[in-house]
């Protein structure tokens, strides 16, 4: 499969635009979605909303690696609630985490044509969880972007 | 009686058989299970352009990438156990190659300066100038909060300086020292090979970190 990233097309303005609505929606403070690349495994984060830095675009994990790497991986959520305690290893195995003074993130995978290939994270600077009712929403709107994903692709 | 010196041999001796331990595995991973999946990759698309049923044809496509990412992970690994430079190109290639999976990793930007001409220095002082300014930049990641840092490298007659800055939220050190055995390991590693590390920081006014080897 191939994402067309390296120019951002006019097609490509609904990621964005998603990243802000999730973000207006939910109680988080960053929101995040990161893709597989075009050549290769790794992943890498291409488009955010209540970002403090531009770090994220200049991150990118291998398949397994990080949240996004694992998320994509296993195909499965990923909750984290107070970062950098209870975490699986150690806390530079979290990037984007670090890169945005995240202390709870929920990321979800996003599927094309059932496999997944991306991953919307919300993130929380505050160690306050994110919400079941939130998790919920993150989950629709990763529903919503693979759609919208599944139809320009 | 003074056991100081007989202190600094062990520690010296544990550091060394732990890097040289490292060293051997990265080799084993890539020059020997790192080759021996190579291998297996070619045979297998020797295996995908024989094929003639569709299925089984994808089926060995699919085969052959798992292989690709599994060659991938197995060099990555190997990198970043013992990067393989240091012993072939020296301190200077190496931390710009370890530059580059510093910026995609953490997305941070690191200006680097070499002022002078490289000296020859022995593998036991490389390896520990490089540990200790992975360690330095590892911690800006981890705690500075900064999209940039510096190193600077100055060659001298008799001496090697190196640099590393970032404009982060810096630290207390006396207080930091005592609770981040990582700052107090970089400065005691510089030690064990005769130099010196000098931890210069204050909140919100970032941190400097001052590296010095005499070159004989």
């Amino acid at each position: 499969m191939e994402f067309n990233l390296d120019s951002k097309s006019k097609e490509e303005q609904p990621f964005k635009k998603a990243c802000e609505y999730v973000l207006d929606e939910m109680n988080g403070d960053f929101v995040g979605l990161a893709l597989q690349n075009r050549k290769g495994p790794d992943i890498s984060w291409h488009y955010a909303a209540g970002n403090r830095n531009d770090k994220y675009k200049r991150i990118t994990v291998r398949y397994g690696k990080g949240i996004a790497g694992r998320v994509i991986s296993t195909g499965t959520p990923m909750k984290i609630e107070g970062f950098p305690n209870n975490i699986h290893g150690k806390a530079l195995d979290y990037p984007i985490m670090l890169a945005e003074n995240l202390r709870c993130a929920f990321a979800v995978p996003i599927q094309f044509k059932g496999v997944p290939k991306g991953v919307l994270l919300v993130g929380k600077r505050t160690v306050q969880p994110i919400s079941e009712s939130d998790q919920h929403k993150i989950l629709d709107a990763a529903k919503k972007l693979e759609k919208e994903l599944n139809s320009l692709i | 009686m003074n056991t100081q010196p007989l202190k600094n041999n062990i520690s010296s001796y544990i550091i060394q058989t732990h890097e040289e331990e490292i060293k051997r595995i990265a080799m084993e991973l890539h020059e020997g299970v790192g080759q021996s999946l190579s291998s297996l990759f070619s045979g297998m698309q020797l295996i995908e352009t024989a094929i003639e049923q569709p299925a089984m044809r994808i089926y060995a496509g699919d085969m052959k990438q798992l292989l690709e990412k599994a060659i991938q992970e197995i060099r990555l690994l190997a990198v970043e156990l013992h990067p393989p430079t240091l012993t072939t190109f020296g301190l200077i290639s190496a931390i710009k190659s370890y530059m580059k999976i510093y910026t995609s990793t953490y997305g941070i930007e690191v200006e680097m300066e070499n002022l002078g001409i490289e000296s020859q220095i022995s593998d036991r002082d490389s390896i520990t100038l490089f540990r200790v300014c992975q360690e330095a930049l590892v911690n800006i990641a981890r705690y500075a909060d900064t999209t940039k840092a510096s190193i600077l490298f100055k060659w001298e007659k008799s001496m090697l300086l190196i640099m590393i800055k970032d404009s982060g939220k810096g630290f207390e050190v006396e207080a930091a020292m005592n609770k981040l055995s990582g700052l107090a390991a970089m400065c005691e590693r510089m030690h064990l090979i005769g130099g010196n590390c000098t931890i210069f920081s204050k909140e919100d006014h970032g941190t400097s970190i001052e590296i010095s080897l005499p070159l004989y």
